[in-house]
C-alpha cells in the first residue's frame, strides 16, 4: 500500500492468547486514516452498547495516525481509545513520544486489545513477529524497572516500552499509560482499561521506515529539514522550546485565569515561585524532544533538595504546574515537581489527580470530609505534604484514597452535601487548568468534548483574538476571518469554534502533536495539507482534512447517544457561572444564557439535533457514515 | 523603567531578554515604547503597569514604572 499506512491491525485476544490481522482497504482508511477516527470507528463497529468499561468486553485501540512518524516536527502521536471508565463515553488520549511512529515501523497501523488476559501479561511486537508472555514477575513493579527488564528479556536496549504502573493496575479511573517514561496517554481512564486487561506492557520494535508507506515522501523529508531549521524563527515554536508549556503560567496569571483553589480564583499569589523564570532556576535540567521533533517541548528536572526528584520521569508541564501549585494553593515548585513525579511513577493522569486533590482539599476545609477520613492528613489548601500523600493514597487505593481514585464525579456522590458544587468536571472528566470564563470557546469544548473536559478541543480564544496576530494568521487558511475577544459569546465565536474543533480533531487523525500546527505553533496549514497529500497521494485541500476531524468526532458523538447521553450532559461546573474572587477579571462568571444560546448555535452549526445534540441522519450521510447511525441505535 | 517581556515576548527582543532596562527621558505612550522596541501591538493582550492592568492604546508610562506584557496563549 503507498497511502501513507501500513493497511494492518494487530488484533490481540487476550482471553484466548491469540492473535489476528485486519487488512485495511483504501476506501476504509480514506473514511477513518487513523488515531481518533479509526478507534472511533472501531469502538462504534465492534462494541455492543453498556459494556463494564472494565470487563473483558471492552476493547483498547491503540492506533497511530495517518503521518505518525513522518520525518518531521510533531508527527508523533498516537490515540488510546476504549469506553472511558472515568466518564462513560467513547474514551480517547492522545500521546506523544517514540512508540506511535515505533508500531508504524513495525509494520502496524493499530493494536486492538479484547477480552482479558488470565494472568498478568506483556506483549512483545518484533515486525510481523507478536508474543503474549508472562509478566507477573513484573506486575506492580514501576515503569523504570519494568522497561528496563523488558528491555533485557528482548536483548534490545530501544525497544519501546509502552506500559502501566501502579496506579493502572489498582484500576484508578484516570489512570494513565506511559512510553519512554515521560509520553502520557494521560485523560479519560485509559491505563485502567489496560489494567483490567492485565497488560502491563507492550514492547515495540521495528524495521521499517514511514517512508516505504508514502505515495511521494520526497516533500515530507523536505518539509522535515525545513522545520527542523525553523524552530528559532517562530516565536511559538521558540518559545515552546525555549520554556516549554510552563511558559504560560505567568501570562495566564495575568489575564486572571490560573485556575486558583479549585477555580475560585484566577490570580495566584505564590505565582512568582511557580513561573517559568522559578522552573528554570530551581528544577531545570534538560530539554528533550519527541520522534523527529525539531521543537523541543519537553523538560526534565531533577530535585535533590526539599523533595528527591528523578530525572527518569520527565518534567511537569503547565497543567501540573498549575493543578499542583495554583489549584492546590501550593507555591513550592519542588513538591508540585514531586507530584507530578509520583503521577508519573504510577502512571495517573496529573491533570485529573490534581483536580481531585483540589477537590478533597475543598471539602476538608468545608468538614465535609474530617481527620478521620485523611487518616489524619490535614488537608487545606496550601499544604504540599497533604497533597503528595494524598497522590501516594490514590494510587494505592488506601484510605480515603480509594473514594478519590474514584474521580471528583463519583467521589462527591459519596460525599454528599456541597460537595458536587467542588467537583470540577464535565462528564466526570476533571477540568484542565483553564478557566473558561476567560476562555468562552474553550468552555464550550470542555461541554461538548465526547470525552469529558479536554482543554485539546477548542482553540484557546485569546489566539484567534487580533486579527494581525501570527496565530491568528496561522488560523486563516482555516476559514476562520473574523477575531473576537476571549469571552465574546456570539455566533460567531461559535463559527470559529466549530472549525478550528474540526481541526484539533483532525490533529488527532493524522498524528500531529497540538504543538506543531498552527494556530498554536509554526507548521502552516499549507504545510499539513501538502503532507498529508505527499503521504496519500489523494489530493486534498483543507476541507477534506477538516472532513476527517469533523468525520471522527460525529462518530464518537454516536458513541455516547448509544450510551445515552445528550444535550443534558454537555454542560459546565455550576462554579464557572459564579463570579471569579480575584484577579484581572475579578467578578466575572459565565452567563447560563450566552452558554445554552452557544451552545444550540454550536449544534446547529454542527447539524446536530439542538434539543437532543445528537447529529441528524443528513449530516452523517454527508461525512459518509450514514451506517454508523444504525450501528448506534439513534435512526 | 524596566519592561517585562512574558511568554513569546522576548522572541521580539534581539537578545532574547524576559526584563529590559529602559531609560526614558519623558513620559511617553505605552504604543510607542513598543514601536521603538519593535514589539508588535498584536501579540499583546495583557499590559499592566505597575502591576494594575492597562488598555494598551490608552497607556503612558514613565521613567521608574514596572510594565508588564503578556500574549495571547493557546493550550499548554
Ligand atoms: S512539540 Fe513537544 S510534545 Fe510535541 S512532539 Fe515535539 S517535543 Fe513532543
Amino acid at each position: 500500500m503507498a497511502f501513507g499506512t501500513t493497511g494492518r491491525i494487530l488484533w490481540v485476544d487476550l482471553t484466548q492468547g491469540t492473535t489476528y490481522v485486519e487488512t485495511l482497504d483504501e476506501a476504509t482508511y480514506r473514511l477513518y486514516p487513523g488515531g481518533k477516527a479509526l478507534g472511533a470507528y472501531l469502538l462504534l463497529r465492534h462494541l455492543p452498547a453498556n459494556v463494564d468499561p472494565l470487563g473483558p468486553d471492552n476493547i483498547l485501540v491503540l492506533a497511530s495516525g495517518l503521518l505518525t512518524g513522518a520525518p518531521f516536527s510533531t508527527a508523533t502521536r498516537f490515540s488510546a481509545i476504549a469506553r472511558s471508565p472515568l466518564t462513560g463515553t467513547y474514551g480517547e488520549s492522545e500521546a506523544a513520544g517514540f512508540w506511535g511512529p515505533e508500531l508504524k515501523m513495525a509494520g502496524w497501523e493499530a493494536i486492538v486489545l479484547t477480552g482479558r488476559a488470565p494472568q498478568p501479561v506483556w506483549i512483545h511486537i518484533r515486525d510481523d513477529k507478536v508474543e503474549i508472555r508472562d509478566a507477573t514477575h513484573l506486575w506492580g513493579h514501576e515503569p523504570l524497572e519494568v522497561q528496563t527488564a523488558i528491555r533485557a528479556e528482548t536483548g534490545d536496549k530501544v525497544t519501546r516500552v509502552l506500559q502501566i504502573g501502579i496506579g493502572g493496575e489498582n484500576l484508578v479511573r484516570y489512570a494513565a499509560i506511559t512510553n519512554d517514561l515521560r509520553h502520557y496517554n494521560g485523560r479519560n481512564g485509559m491505563g485502567a482499561v489496560m489494567g483490567s486487561k492485565l497488560v502491563k506492557a507492550i514492547g515495540v520494535r521495528g524495521s521499517g521506515k514511514w517512508i516505504q508507506y508514502a505515495h511521494d515522501a520526497q516533500p515530507v523529508v523536505e518539509l522535515g529539514r525545513r522545520l527542523a531549521k525553523g524552530v528559532k524563527e517562530h516565536p511559538q515554536s521558540w518559545d515552546l522550546q525555549e520554556k516549554g508549556t510552563p511558559g504560560i503560567t505567568s501570562a495566564l496569571n495575568a489575564a486572571g485565569i490560573l485556575p486558583t483553589r479549585n477555580f475560585h480564583q484566577g490570580a495566584f499569589e505564590g505565582v512568582d515561585n511557580i513561573k517559568w523564570e522559578a522552573y528554570e532556576k530551581e528544577l531545570l535540567t534538560a530539554r528533550k524532544s519527541c520522534y523527529a521533533c525539531a521543537v523541543r517541548c519537553k523538560r526534565e528536572v531533577r530535585v535533590d533538595d526539599r523533595y528527591q526528584v528523578s530525572d527518569q520521569y520527565g518534567g511537569p508541564e503547565y497543567e501540573a504546574v498549575s493543578g499542583f501549585g495554583s489549584n492546590c494553593g501550593v507555591d513550592d515548585l519542588q513538591a508540585i515537581a514531586k507530584a507530578n513525579e509520583l503521577c508519573n511513577r504510577y502512571t495517573l493522569d496529573a491533570i485529573s489527580t490534581a483536580s481531585v486533590v483540589a477537590f478533597a482539599m475543598e471539602c476538608f476545609e468545608h468538614g465535609l470530609i474530617g481527620l478521620d477520613d485523611t487518616d489524619g492528613v490535614d488537608l487545606r489548601f496550601g499544604h504540599a505534604e497533604a497533597m503528595l500523600q494524598m497522590v501516594d493514597m490514590i494510587a494505592q487505593r488506601r484510605g480515603i484514597g480509594n473514594l478519590l481514585a474514584e474521580g471528583v464525579k463519583r467521589a462527591a456522590q459519596a460525599i454528599g452535601g456541597d460537595a458536587h458544587f467542588f467537583a470540577m468536571h464535565v462528564k466526570g472528566q476533571e477540568l484542565p487548568m483553564h478557566d473558561p470564563r476567560g476562555k468562552f470557546g474553550v468552555g464550550l469544548g470542555y461541554a461538548v468534548s465526547e470525552n469529558g473536559a479536554d482543554h485539546l478541543v477548542a482553540a484557546h480564544d485569546p489566539t484567534l483574538a487580533n486579527a494581525e496576530s501570527v496565530s491568528f494568521k496561522g488560523a486563516m487558511p482555516l476559514g476562520i476571518r473574523v477575531a473576537l475577544p476571549p469571552r465574546d459569546s456570539s455566533r460567531q465565536k461559535v463559527v470559529n469554534y466549530t472549525i478550528a474543533e474540526n481541526w484539533n480533531s483532525a490533529e488527532k487523525v493524522i498524528g500531529l502533536c497540538f504543538f506543531g500546527p498552527a494556530p498554536r505553533s509554526y507548521i502552516q496549514v499549507e504545510d499539513v495539507v501538502m503532507a498529508v497529500n505527499a503521504a496519500t497521494g489523494w489530493g486534498w485541500g483543507v476541507n477534506d482534512i477538516l472532513a476527517v476531524g469533523e468525520r471522527a468526532t460525529n462518530l464518537a458523538r454516536l458513541f455516547n447517544a448509544r450510551e445515552g447521553f445528550g444535550r443534558a450532559d454537555d454542560r459546565l461546573p455550576d462554579r464557572l457561572f459564579t463570579p471569579l474572587e480575584n484577579g484581572a477579571l475579578e467578578g466575572v462568571a459565565l452567563s447560563r444564557d450566552d452558554f445554552e444560546r452557544a451552545l444550540t448555535d454550536v449544534y446547529d452549526l454542527k447539524g446536530w439535533d439542538t434539543d437532543t445534540g445528537v447529529p441528524t441522519p443528513q449530516k452523517l450521510d454527508s461525512l459518509g457514515i450514514g451506517w454508523a447511525a444504525e450501528a448506534a441505535d439513534v435512526t | 523603567m524596566r519592561l517585562h517581556l512574558g511568554g513569546h515576548l522576548n522572541w521580539y527582543d534581539a537578545q532574547r531578554r524576559t526584563d529590559v532596562e529602559v531609560r526614558l527621558a519623558e513620559r511617553m505612550p505605552l504604543l510607542d515604547l513598543l514601536h521603538q522596541l519593535g514589539v508588535p501591538r498584536s501579540e499583546i493582550i495583557v499590559a499592566a503597569v505597575n502591576g494594575r492592568a492597562v488598555p494598551i492604546e490608552d497607556a503612558w508610562v514613565a521613567d521608574g514604572d514596572r510594565v508588564d506584557l503578556y500574549p495571547p496563549v493557546g493550550g499548554g
